[in-house]
Formats: C-alpha cells, structure tokens, sequence
C-alpha cells in the first residue's frame, strides 16, 4: 500500500532521514520504533508533506505523494494523528470531527461517520459540544485519532499514540488500534512503548539515526533487544 | 451625568468603527501570529479609491463604499503576497518590518498620486440629528453603528456556520492540526486576509464617510486603534474585538470632553499599557501561551 | 568637506544610537517599538541641562543619558513577565505615551529676556549651546563619531563577553536559560537599561545638532525605523544597524532625484531584502562565515610571517 523508498530529509543541515525505505501492508499493523531523535517523526512529517524530501519517493498505491502539498496527501488517503495530538482547542469534539472530514461534502455520510465515532469512542459521545482544550489526555488522544479516521484514509498515520497517557489509557488506545485494524484499516504506527507496540504489531521496523536496523515480525527479535534498541539504540561492539 | 451618557453614546458609536478594524486585525493575526502594520494604510488606500470616484465622478456613498473596499482588498492582498506568503516560519518580526516598509510604500504612493492633505469623502446622511430628550444622536452616527453591528454579526457567522470559517478557526486553533485535516492553509490565509481587508475597508468607508474627508495620516490612525482595540478586547478573540473598539470609543469620547484632544490620546495608551500589564490576554482574550506571539 | 555631508553623516551617527538600542534588545529576543521614546527622554533632558541650567555639554550628555537610561529600567521592571508581540504594544503604548507627555510639558525660563525651554507642541527652540561656544559641524560631526566609536567598541566588546553570550542565550530561549541559572529577569531590566542609555546618548547629541527639538519627531514611524535598521543591515553583528542606517539614510538621501520616490521604492526593496534575508544583510551566518575567513586569513599571515628564512629547524 505504502511504498517508501531512498528517503533523504534534512532537517538544517543534519540529514535526519538517511534513506529510508520500508512497506507497509495493506490491512495490516506495522510499527517502527526507535529512540528518541532516530528520526520517527520527521518520517511521518514527510510522508505527510509537512516536510520535504530531498531525495527519494513515496508511492501510495503507486501514486507518488513526494512534492504534493498536505492537503493533496490527505486527499489521496493519508491521515496522520500527531505527535501531540494537536486537537483544535477551541473547537467543540463536533467541530474537531467536522473538520477531519474538510475536504469532504457528502453530508449524509459525513454524518453516518460522526455516529460510527462516538460509537467507537463513547467517552467522546459524552462529550460532544465540550471544547477540546479541556478534555483529558488520553480523550484528546482519542479525538486526534477520530478526527483523522474522518477522512476515510486508506492509511492511518500515528505518532506516538501513547505519549504522556496512563497505562490503563494506553491499553484503551491500542485495543482501538487493534480494532481499527479488524474492520480493515491499514495502520503505520511510530512508537516508544515498545512492549505494547509489539502486542498489536504484524510487522515491525526498528530506526536509529535515520535509518531502518530491522525489520520483520514480533518474535524474530528478543522482545528486550527490541526493547533496548528502542529506547537505547544499538549497542556498538565494545572494544 | 448627561454629558457622561451623551459622550457614552458618542463613544459607541465610533467605537463600533473601532471594533470592525480591530476584528480585521484580529482576523489577520489569529491566522498568521503576525502583526501587519500595513493593515491601516491598506484602508486608507481604499479610501483614497473611494474619493477619486467621489471627486471626479460623482458617485453616491454606495459606489464609493464599494470602491473603498475593492482598493482595501488588492491592497491587503498586495500585501499578504509580499510580506507573509513568502516568508519562513520563524521570521515574524522580518513580516513585521517589511509590512511596516509597505505602509511607509503605500503612504507615499497615495501622497504622490493625491498630494493634497485632505480629500472630501460623501456624507452618510444630512438630515439634522436625532433627539432623544436631553441626548442627541447623529444620524449619520447611527448608520454607522448598526451597519458595524450587522458587519461583526455577518463575521460572526462566517466563522461559526460555514465550512470555510470552520478552517479558518482550526488554521487559528492549530496551523499544522489544519493541515493534517486537509485544509488548504495558503488559499485560506490569502482569503482572510482579503475578507479582513474588506471588513477593515467597510470600516474605513464608514469612519471617512462620517468624517467627511480622507487624510494620509488616516492609515496609521485606523492601524493604532485597531490595534488598541484588539489588545484591550483580547488578541484572537473575535466578540474581543468588538467589545474592545466600544470600551475604547468610550473611554476617548470621555477623555475628549473632559480634557481634550491629547489627554483623549493618552488615556487610550495608557488604558491599553495597564491592560498589558496587569491582564495582557485583554478582557475576552485566551491567557497569552509562553510560546506564543514567536520571538525574535 | 562640504555642510551637507557633514550634515548628513552627523545625521547617521545620531540615528545609529537609535538603532543600536533597539539592536541590544532584539539580542534578548524582545522587539521593541519605544526605544525613541528614550531618545526623546535624552534630547529634552541634556538640552534642557545645556539651555536652561548652563551645564556643560559633557554633563548634559551624561545627565541625558543617566535620566533616559533610568526610565528605561522603570519601564522594563512592569513589562518584564511580557513577550513578543505584547512586550512590542507595550513599548509601543509607552513611546506614544512619552510623546504625548512632551506635547504637554511646559517649562521655561526667562534667560536675558528670552523664554527659553520645552513648550509643549511647539517644541524646544534654541539649544544654541555649540553655536555659543563656537563649536563648528565638523568639530560636533567628530564628537559624535567618537562617542559612536565608543558605544560600538562597548557593544563589540559586550558580545564577546559573558554577558553577551547570556543575552544571546536569553533570546532563543528563555526558560532554557532560566534552567541554566541565569537570572533572566534582572539581565533583561539591565539590557533595557544599557539599551535606553543608549538612546538617551544619541537623543542629547540629536537636541544640540538640530537646536531644536519637538514631540512630533519622537513618533512611532521612528520607532519602527530603528527596528528595521536593525533587520536590514544584520542582526549578526553591531554594525548592522548602522549598516541599515547607512543604507536608509546616506543612500537614499544622496539619490536627490529619487527623493519623491524614496519610500516608494526603500519600502519595497526593504520586503524583497527580508524576504530572502530575513536576518538582515549581515546576519548570524555571513558574520561567523567572515569570522572564519578573517582567522584562515590571519592563521595564514601568522604562519608566513613566522617562516625562518633559510633551514627549518
């Protein structure tokens, strides 16, 4: 579905992607974990064409989505929840949903959609005129990802989903995840929290330093090397 | 007392003026963070549109508002294109000087093209004013707030009832959040500032008319009270504005009768160096985020 | 050389304090819109001192600088939790309110049947104290420059020291600089401090060149004026803004057939120049690119010169 490949994207003058390439599946969950300035976000910042490229391609399907503006990426099927969430503060959760699906005018559906979230996300249902800003962490989180499912993306872009949330609110998240996968949705996933990535995961990449060190599936890896390269990087041979 | 409601009344009633230029800036900044000091100037060169038709062809208040708005609009738009387009995302203040070297531009280019000091402009009205017992209300006064009235509440619906204002208030709320969804953030920010612009214009129209003339100064005057009246009503907030421009019109009609002209000036400045002070977020405004307006 | 360069050269240098006091502020991050209002404060106190009381120049100047710096730390204490574009109004409100003040600050007296001294809108007339002590242009043209001189060797001096470094460091970012231990508020109330002295030098030199000062010219437009001389020239560097002063002032002012046009034309490329150096000319990056080129340069000038003629040991 995603096929990226020779990615090179600076950042100043330090390139922090150093020629990526990496699939990703139709239908299926992939994660790519990493430390801390591995370049994680600036792969999902390019991909969603918040960052250019100075080299390299990413096709969706076969179409090429480097040198798009993001609102044209989103129109071919991407949607990214960021780091951060980024909800629209002063925006009810309604408004939050109805701008998720902007570039869309098929009010009935748009419509449908709203109920199928707040089926999906009761504590959202609950909350349906109340200002985003006020709402918890993990509920933001939960927003962000609701606002990008608006769009009906053919692929669903998440950045550490699971930062700064309480562990039970995690669990809640990547079970969403997971079931979000069932119905069909093709999932890219970037996080720290190895040990849940790795729950929900069918094929995972590790990146360190702007490079992909790994891939293949939960089980190839030691679950505490993956653990230690995702939070440490690779231990270079001593001596 | 009754000089006190008298100048209240007075006071409203620009005060609404004041208000439609304060929610043209506050539009233009709540998009870009960024300060245009060619906000002002950009109106007076509609404006001066406005009195070239007025003086040579001899057009009613009706074309002439028309024009005034037209030449705010390209001007606004000349400046967006020039000074915040294409400029990177840490340059704010570089935005800043260059729109304040594009209102020093405009001002000499409405000088050259119409060098008197004053221009006519065509009244609003010239039928005698109104009495309501002991007050007086100018009728021109008066169109001039409930068409600023009907103007914000227009704005106002804009924001909150169409698709386009849903993206204006998310590229507001988050510029890169509105991005993610979608949303098209230079086609959008090129047209708030024209529809700021167009407001700022149907402000100026309305203040030149019932001034009856139009002056070069008269772009710094409409960028200083904007501003003030965007900072006392609260950076970003659109009702802000509006109750901004009133408390301001007020407060200077007062400051005028009492104490004059320059005393009226001061108090204005002063009220609005207090409110930085003590409460800067204004009186309806968001608290003022530590990273937010970016610094040098 | 001719009255009217030295005019316009004494114009530069009493300008570039202006400049330079805005400069010093956006080194700690903070744009400011009022830095004229200091400049004003120093015209009307050192020409108040001169024409009204008989001091000296030197004492005046020093008076000018002394009063328009202590304002200046007046000021900065109140707007110190302020930033950015609050902190920029804030400067802006406080010069329109300085200038207004002056507009209706009387004080005269009667000086050998004259009335000497601040007339409100009228201004303040006849501080004629270089002309009554037959100090020529040329002679005031070179006090200036001196004085320039010296606040630019402070300026060079202070951004190579610590004090530097730390201002340096509270303009990209404060609270990391706060983390550092660095006592943010009271480095930034003295930036403002030295900043408005700065001005206030500039101002009681202004007074005594022109002998005539009036509120009218202390407005926002030369406020906004010191801050683009700033941007334009570089803000790698002091010599920045007098670079941009140089560029507005000397250039356009020599182009005399230009002169209707000058705006026109100043403000335009002003937006193209920042639109693709949004630093100013001499910014950041062309000054360390200098600095690196003038150490290769002298690395190998020291290395030539200390080659032995004939063996190597």
């Amino acid at each position: 579905m995603l096929d990226i490949s020779d990615l090179v994207t600076a950042y100043g003058k330090i390139d922090a992607l150093k020629g990526v390439s990496l699939q990703v599946e139709t239908g299926k969950i992939t994660c790519l974990l990493g430390p801390n300035g591995a370049g994680k976000t600036t792969l999902m910042m390019t991909i969603a064409g918040l960052l250019h490229p100075r080299r390299g391609s990413i096709r969706l399907a076969g179409t090429e989505l480097v040198g798009l503006s993001p609102a044209r990426i989103v129109a071919h099927g991407i949607a990214l929840v960021p780091e951060n969430r980024l909800v629209f503060p002063q925006m009810s959760v309604r408004e939050n949903l109805l701008a998720g699906a902007y570039q869309r005018n098929d009010k009935v559906s748009i419509d449908a959609d709203l109920k199928r979230m707040y089926a999906l996300f009761p504590r959202l249902n609950e909350r349906t005129e109340q200002l985003a800003g006020t709402l918890s962490g993990g509920e933001q989180q939960m927003l962000a990802v609701a606002r990008a499912l608006m769009s009906r993306p053919r692929v669903l872009l998440m950045d550490e989903p699971s930062l700064g949330l309480a562990p039970l609110v995690v669990t809640e998240i990547f079970n969403i995840v997971r079931d979000l996968n069932r119905d069909g949705t093709t999932i890219f996933l970037v996080e720290q929290n190895a040990h849940m990535a790795l729950q929900v995961a069918h094929r995972f990449l590790l990146m360190e330093q702007g490079r992909i060190t790994f891939r293949g599936m939960p089980g190839q890896l030691a679950e505490d090397e993956v653990i230690q390269r995702a939070y440490l990087g690779t231990r270079r041979a001593a001596g | 007392m009754i000089d006190l409601v008298q100048n209240t009344i007075d006071g409203v009633m620009i005060g609404s003026s004041y208000g439609l230029l304060a929610l043209g800036f506050t539009l233009i900044f709540g998009v870009m963070r960024r300060l245009d000091l060619a906000y002002g100037p950009s109106i007076m060169i509609g404006g001066y549109f406005g009195t070239v038709l007025y003086l040579y062809y001899g057009a009613g208040p009706l074309a002439v508002a028309s024009a005034v708005v037209l030449g705010a609009v390209i001007a606004g738009i000349y400046v967006e294109r020039l000074c915040f387009a294409p400029m990177k995302a840490g340059a704010a203040i570089a935005s800043m000087v260059s729109s304040f070297a594009i209102w020093m531009q405009l001002e000499q280019a409405a000088i050259l093209v119409l060098p008197r000091h004053t221009y006519p402009f065509p009244p609003l009205a010239t039928v005698a004013p109104l009495e309501f017992g002991p007050f007086l209300v100018r009728v021109d006064h008066l169109i001039m707030l409930v068409c600023a009235l009907a103007l914000a509440a227009a704005v106002h619906l804009a924001l909150y009832h169409t698709r386009f204002g849903l993206a204006l208030r998310a590229i507001i709320g988050s510029p890169v959040a509105a991005h993610l969804v979608g949303i098209n953030v230079r086609t959008a920010v090129l047209l708030t500032f024209a529809g700021a612009s167009a407001v700022g214009g149907a402000a100026g129209f309305l203040v030149l008319a019932v001034d009856q003339q139009v002056t070069p100064m008269f772009g710094m005057w409409a960028t200083l009270k904007g501003l003030i009246a965007m900072m006392i009503g609260g950076l970003g907030s659109v009702p802000g504005a509006v109750v901004g421009g009133l408390l301001l019109g007020i407060v200077e009609a007062n400051s005028q009768w009492y104490f004059g002209p320059q005393i009226r000036d001061l108090v204005a400045y002063v009220v609005l160096f207090a409110f930085l002070v003590v409460r800067p977020r204004g009186l309806l405004g968001r608290a003022p985020e530590p990273a937010m307006p970016p610094k040098a | 050389m001719d009255d009217y360069l030295i005019g316009v050269l004494s114009n530069i240098g009493v300008i570039s304090f202006v400049a330079l006091s805005a400069y010093l502020l956006l080194l700690t991050g903070e744009i400011s819109f009022g830095q004229q209002a200091f400049f004003a404060i120093g015209a009307y106190a050192a020409g108040i001192a001169t024409a009204l009381w008989g001091w000296s120049l030197a004492a005046a100047l020093v008076w000018g600088a002394a009063v328009s710096g202590g304002a200046a730390l007046l000021v900065g204490v109140p707007t110190l939790r302020l930033h950015g574009l609050y902190f920029a109004i804030a400067t802006l409100a406080f010069a329109e309110m300085v200038r207004i003040l002056f507009e209706l600050f009387r004080y005269q007296i009667s000086i050998d049947g004259e009335l000497i001294g601040p007339n409100g809108t009228d201004g303040f007339r006849n501080i004629r104290y270089i002309f009554d002590h037959n100090i020529d242009a040329f002679q005031f043209l070179l006090l200036i420059y001196s004085l320039l001189a010296a606040a630019m060797l402070g300026l060079l001096l202070l951004e190579r020291s610590r004090l530097g470094v730390i201002f340096r460091m509270i303009g990209q970012d404060e609270t990391l600089a706060e983390l550092q231990g660095i006592p943010v508020a009271r480095r930034k109330v003295l930036a403002a401090g030295i900043a408005g002295t700065l001005a206030g030098i500039g101002g009681g030199l202004y007074a005594h060149l022109t002998t005539y000062v009036e509120p009218r010219i202390f407005d926002i437009m030369l406020g906004v004026h010191s801050l683009a001389y700033g941007l334009i020239g570089g803000l790698g560097t002091a010599f920045g803004p007098l670079l941009g002063v140089l560029i507005d002032i000397g250039l356009l002012e020599s182009i005399r057939a230009l002169a209707g046009y000058r705006m026109i034309i100043f403000g335009g490329l002003v937006a193209l120049l920042l639109i693709v150096r949004p630093r100013g000319l001499l910014d950041e990056m062309v000054v360390h690119k200098i600095g690196r080129g003038w150490r290769r340069v002298s690395l190998w000038a020291r290395r030539s010169s200390l080659k032995p003629r004939g063996n190597s040991a």
